[in-house]
């Protein structure tokens, strides 16, 4: 680098010392949100899980005001597979092949529904063939619980900008059910609620202050899932 | 000096004016997507599968609240031709009712309704597809063993930075899976149908799924 180039750059990085000490600022800027766990357990042993054996976690999608968002099934999926020890089927390849037995419409929403599914031969071997030994199955949704204030924005020939402050809450309620394959059973439940304010503030550029509820709700569900399986 | 300062009102005009004119727009969606292969025990008949030009090339068109037309002609064939193959042994398809027929059953699928809500419309943070179909199956005479009306629904949750022509195709695509799920799962229910199959293959009806 010769001196020329040096001095322009120390220059640059003068001019935007406050902007790149504010940057960091704003990117790890986040709001709060308040998680609440509750479980239940059948009994307290471990649940285990041969290595050919795998766990499919399905979305409940019956209810016609909301359904259970899939990228929130792929979470608590990634958050279970953390450690590589628990094999987890993605829940749109287990709804494909099992085509049209697990669409809203058809999915058991009863263990004794599903008893009665798998004395059907071609339905029990599927399943059987993907190796299922535990189906979880995710009921909840995220959704904007109340909002405030406004932010408006304008632009013009010399420019634009916004100004303003914005406010809203999100409330994110969900509960699993694991069952028992083999036994038919049920072997525990997980519930989880978080709620979070997001803010938005607005002098010339907008600064979003916002509340990660959904990723709280996947963490809290996904660790007690996992602590299902270990200890 | 003037002419920079001219030309970059004229710019920021015509793309305020285009933004506009976008929002404004109206939305034609082609709906596009594949179905896996149905997982059903097959009924030991050979059926015609009839699918006329107007099931062919169906379009929903709406002008209010605002100008919406979605075409599920070609998807909807793909998905009555493998939920067709997977119930029955043989299948043909055609475009009208044969004079003479050589299969055991002729399946004719028609739309009769479609319906559309927005999130705009219901308030409610889903984009929702309503299909209503009317199927009529025909013996080999060309008695008609049965009509009933089969309905069908898709929702899918709105998403940020998803448009709203990707969550329509969407909502069609779960709706027209779920007339799949229903025509698979209920077509041993319709008493007619049940009572036509129970005479000619009792262990069809049978199985309890």
């Amino acid at each position: 680098m010769n001196l020329l180039q040096y001095k322009f750059s120390q220059i640059n990085f003068l001019e935007n010392l406050p902007l790149l000490l504010l940057l960091p600022l704003l990117i790890t800027l986040s709001a709060c949100t308040t998680t609440t766990v509750n479980e239940y357990r059948e009994n307290p042993t471990q649940l285990t899980l041969a290595k050919n054996e795998v766990i499919v976690i399905l979305g409940r999608r019956h209810a016609g005001n909301y359904e259970t968002e899939p990228d929130f099934i792929q979470c608590i999926g990634e958050k279970l597979n953390k450690a590589n020890a628990i094999t987890v089927l993605p829940e749109q390849t287990f709804i494909d092949d099992l085509y049209p037995w697990f669409e809203p419409r058809t999915a058991p929403l009863s263990l004794r529904r599903l008893e009665t599914m798998l004395t059907d031969p071609l339905i029990g071997q599927a399943i059987r063939q993907h190796g299922i030994r535990y189906m979880i199955w995710v009921d909840g949704s995220t959704a904007t619980t109340d909002k405030g204030g406004s932010v408006s924005c304008a632009i013009g020939p010399g420019g634009g900008g916004c100004f303003g402050f914005s406010t809203w809450e999100k409330t994110a309620s969900y509960e699993s059910i694991i069952w028992d394959i083999n036994q038919l059973d049920e072997r525990g439940r997980v519930k989880v609620d978080a709620k979070g304010s997001s803010y938005l503030i607005a002098l010339g550029a907008p600064i979003p202050i916002i509340a990660q509820v959904q990723d709280q709700a996947c963490k809290g569900i996904g660790n007690q899932l996992r602590s299902f399986f270990y200890q | 000096m003037l002419r920079p300062a001219l030309l970059k009102t004229c710019l920021i005009s015509t793309f305020s004016f285009s933004i506009f004119l976008f929002s404004a727009c109206a939305t034609h969606v082609e709906i596009s997507g594949t179905f896996p292969r149905p997982l059903s025990k097959k009924y030991p008949f050979s059926a015609t599968l009839v699918l006329n030009e107007d099931f062919r090339n169906y379009r929903f068109e709406n002008s209010e609240p605002k100008e919406l037309s979605i075409a599920v002609g070609s998807t909807q064939v793909q998905l009555f031709e493998a939920v067709s193959n997977s119930l029955f042994q043989n299948i043909n398809i055609s475009h009208s009712i044969p004079e003479n027929p050589l299969n055991d059953l002729i399946l004719v699928p028609t739309v009769s309704d479609v319906q559309i809500a927005m999130p705009y419309e219901t308030q409610l943070k889903v984009f929702e597809v309503w299909i209503k179909y009317k199927l009529e199956l025909f013996d080999q005479k060309g008695e008609l063993i049965s009509t009933w009306t089969m309905p069908a629904y898709g929702k899918t949750p709105t998403r940020f930075l998803k448009s709203e022509s990707e969550a329509l195709n969407q909502a069609t695509i779960v709706a027209l899976r779920d007339a799949g799920a229903n025509l698979i799962a209920g077509f041993k229910n319709i008493p007619e149908v049940r009572a036509w199959l129970t005479i000619r293959a009792p262990e069809a009806t049978a199985s309890k799924s």
